[in-house]
């Protein structure tokens, strides 16, 4: 039907312009930015340089890189550890209370992310909610001084990225045929090497899907540091923030984020080549 | 604002943002009105929609709403841009009935914010902007400020002398103080009851490993270092940056947490227990924990004004002298000072208020308290290094 194709370029056109516009060009401007000399005056100089990107090699920025990755190492960790028992034991149940388990995973989405970690505050801080609680029932007898550590950091990550983890567990886990682990005990294999020779690999790619999804909110989510860790370490969010906020070195900024593109872009190339075709057609 | 052609979508958010910010009755019904219009026609439309097509329909319907060009009225506005909660809502108020003028108040959170947005469109149409000392000196070196008509503010009159004609803009030819403070050392006494500190070197002693709250501001946390090693807090010397920023590096283990905004709460609530805060959160702070005290270390400290300039092209000028010439108002300043728990440039409301407010140390130090205490300047090319160095810092933290 003719209005039937005009609405489908319509719609298409609409959404090609707002990406276009929204999307690519200003991708496009950073590029350009990072490729300028800086001004303090002006912001950029209309001068090629790849200066800003011999910088990004300084042991510095390396630093930070390394230490975001680190933290984003960690807490996709401790989301596997917690994650994959909970996304085993869920796929596993037998109960019509499954999608509202399900339900409950997903309803925190509901609320924003950085809503959530300033109740994550509350809930940490000396006299808080947790620190109440458990001096209530005498189980501490000084406030434990959580907010503004390492910990807190962690607790707040792990806090915000475990759905990320246990949904493409679940998908994954679902599919699994119980009767492979049945064939390995019948073959003698106890049950630590039917987890480890049976279960394991065939949910790997669920494993890897749900590391990649944490790995990479987890190295820019700035504000969980900043809020929860007391903003002393710099991460990769916070020192593009930086660059055009407080030293006004645009172009470095921009090198920055850049930089950031492409290795994500380079961990989701890793994700397509770890995981074969037939089994990525899973809802992410 | 002239009469402008512009698309209802933004007709409406308009309307809101006068809505929230001067909540007079007549605007908060010309944005229910507005509002409500829109909905009525679709509705009414909607029922002649048929069914198969309702989709379809409502999408387009929505675009269509890009499309409509409608005119505003041309209004008798200022543009004021501060930061964020710096004003009480009935100021705004009284002053939209006193004049008729309605106050657009947008708000930043950061200097660095309200430079980088005046410096990427000078033509941004706020009237009355509020910098620190050092971003004014910044702002009026690059020509983004216009000299100020004192004529047409006589309520100058009432300002304090000695905040007055100050190096980061010599006569006030481009900026009067709004309001001021100090930054200093807060301490709970519950945690430290023997410690008795007098200078900012004992920031380092090693009994307050992992204790400290700093302000995350690269110019506040060197000043720390830089009047402990007995150079100015406005020093440029590349030689004297680099050794503050040694002995910052040396505090490190004692730094529990750099907050800017959220100092007065963690300290309430002892999340922290020593630290250098500003002198209005320190108030605040002392009146729901008395256990803290407020310490002007002998080195000095940290003298800070906001001021109120006019930045180059403001479309309102005469509004803006009206509005200035307000906030000085003597009842108009008391107000603002006491709503905001800083201190007032202004003598005149200084007087009007409670005796206890006027004799408390934190906001009307005595001159004793603030003796080898500095105001901060603009450091100019050095701003570079202290920046470069406080990232530094923040990669070894």
């Amino acid at each position: 039907m003719n209005s039937d194709r005009l609405f489908t370029r319509f719609a298409i056109g609409i959404n090609a312009a707002w990406l276009t516009l929204f999307a690519l060009v200003p991708i496009i401007l950073i590029l350009i930015v990072s490729f300028l000399k800086p001004d303090p005056n002006f912001f950029v100089l209309m001068h090629f340089s790849p200066r800003s990107y011999l910088t990004l090699i300084n042991p510095i920025y390396l630093k930070v890189f390394a230490r975001s990755l680190l933290l984003a190492l960690i807490t996709a960790g401790c989301c596997l550890c917690i994650g994959y028992p909970f996304a085993f034991i869920l796929a596993q149940l037998k109960t019509r209370f499954k999608p509202l388990l399900l339900l409950l995973v997903i309803i925190p989405f509901w609320t924003s992310s950085l809503l959530r970690s300033y109740a994550m505050v509350i809930l940490l801080e000396a006299h808080g909610i947790l620190n109440s609680f458990l001096l209530r029932w005498h189980i501490i007898s000084q406030p434990l001084h959580l907010l503004y550590t390492n910990t807190a950091v962690l607790i707040g990550l792990v806090y915000c990225l475990l759905p990320f983890m246990i949904l493409p567990l679940y998908a994954n886990i679902e599919k699994l045929d119980l009767r492979l682990i049945e064939a390995a005990r019948d073959l003698g294999a106890s049950h630590l090497q039917a987890f480890g020779k049976v279960i394991i690999p065939l949910t790997l790619p669920g494993i890897i899907s749900g590391t990649v999804l944490v790995l990479l909110p987890a190295m820019t989510l700035f504000y969980i540091p900043d809020l929860l860790g007391g903003a002393k370490s710099l991460l990769l969010g916070n020192l593009i923030q930086m660059q055009f906020l407080y030293t006004g070195n645009w172009p470095q900024g921009s090198a920055v984020s850049i930089a950031l593109t492409v290795l994500m872009s380079l961990l989701l190339l890793l994700y397509l080549r770890l995981i074969p075709k037939a089994q990525r057609s899973q809802p992410l | 604002m002239k009469k402008s052609i512009c698309h209802l979508p933004l007709k409406l958010l308009h309307n809101a943002v006068i809505a929230r910010s001067a909540t007079t009755k007549q605007s908060r019904k010309k944005f229910l009105d507005s509002a409500v219009k829109p909905r009525n026609d679709g509705s009414r439309l909607l029922r002649c929609a048929r069914n198969d097509g309702l989709i379809k329909f409502l999408i387009l319907f929505l675009f269509s709403f890009l499309f409509i060009p409608i005119s505003v009225q041309a209004a008798n506005v200022v543009n004021v841009y501060n930061w964020s909660g710096y004003i009480p809502e009935k100021v705004l108020q009284l002053f939209t009935k006193q004049t008729g003028i309605t106050v657009n108040y947008s708000t930043f959170d950061s200097n660095q914010e309200l430079y980088a947005k005046l410096k990427a469109s000078p033509n941004a149409g706020y009237d009355v902007i509020v910098p620190s000392a050092n971003f004014v000196t910044k702002m009026r070196d690059q020509h983004m400020l216009q000299p100020l008509d004192k004529s047409k503010i006589p309520n100058l009159k009432n300002l304090n002398p000695w905040l007055m004609n100050r190096s980061f803009d010599p006569h006030n030819r481009y900026s009067i103080p709004y309001l001021w403070g100090t930054t200093a050392i807060i301490i709970n006494t519950k945690y430290y009851p023997h410690v008795d500190i007098t200078s900012w070197q004992q920031l380092w002693n090693k009994k307050f490993r992992d204790q400290l709250l700093l302000l995350n501001s690269a110019r506040e946390v060197f000043a720390v270092a830089l009047k402990s090693l007995g150079y100015s807090l406005n020093d440029t010397n590349p030689q004297h940056l680099r050794q503050a920023y040694q002995k910052l590096i040396k505090l490190l283990p004692n730094i529990k947490l750099f907050n800017g905004e959220a100092s007065q709460t963690i300290f309430m609530d002892e999340d922290a227990m020593i630290g250098i805060i500003l002198n209005g959160d320190a108030y605040l702070a002392q009146q729901q924990n008395p256990n803290l005290r407020y310490i002007f270390p002998r080195e000095g400290v940290n003298i800070w004004i906001d001021n109120i300039a006019i930045p180059k092209n403001a479309p309102h000028l005469k509004n803006a002298y009206r509005f200035i010439n307000f906030l000085l108002q003597p009842k108009i300043a008391k107000m603002i000072a006491l709503d905001m728990h800083y201190s007032s440039p202004n003598l005149a409301a200084i007087r009007l208020m409670p005796k206890n407010i006027r004799d408390n140390h934190i906001l009307y130090p005595t001159k004793a308290e603030l003796k080898h205490s500095e105001f901060q300047r603009d450091v100019g090319a050095a701003n570079h290094l202290y920046q470069h160095y406080w990232a530094l810092l923040k990669i070894n933290g």
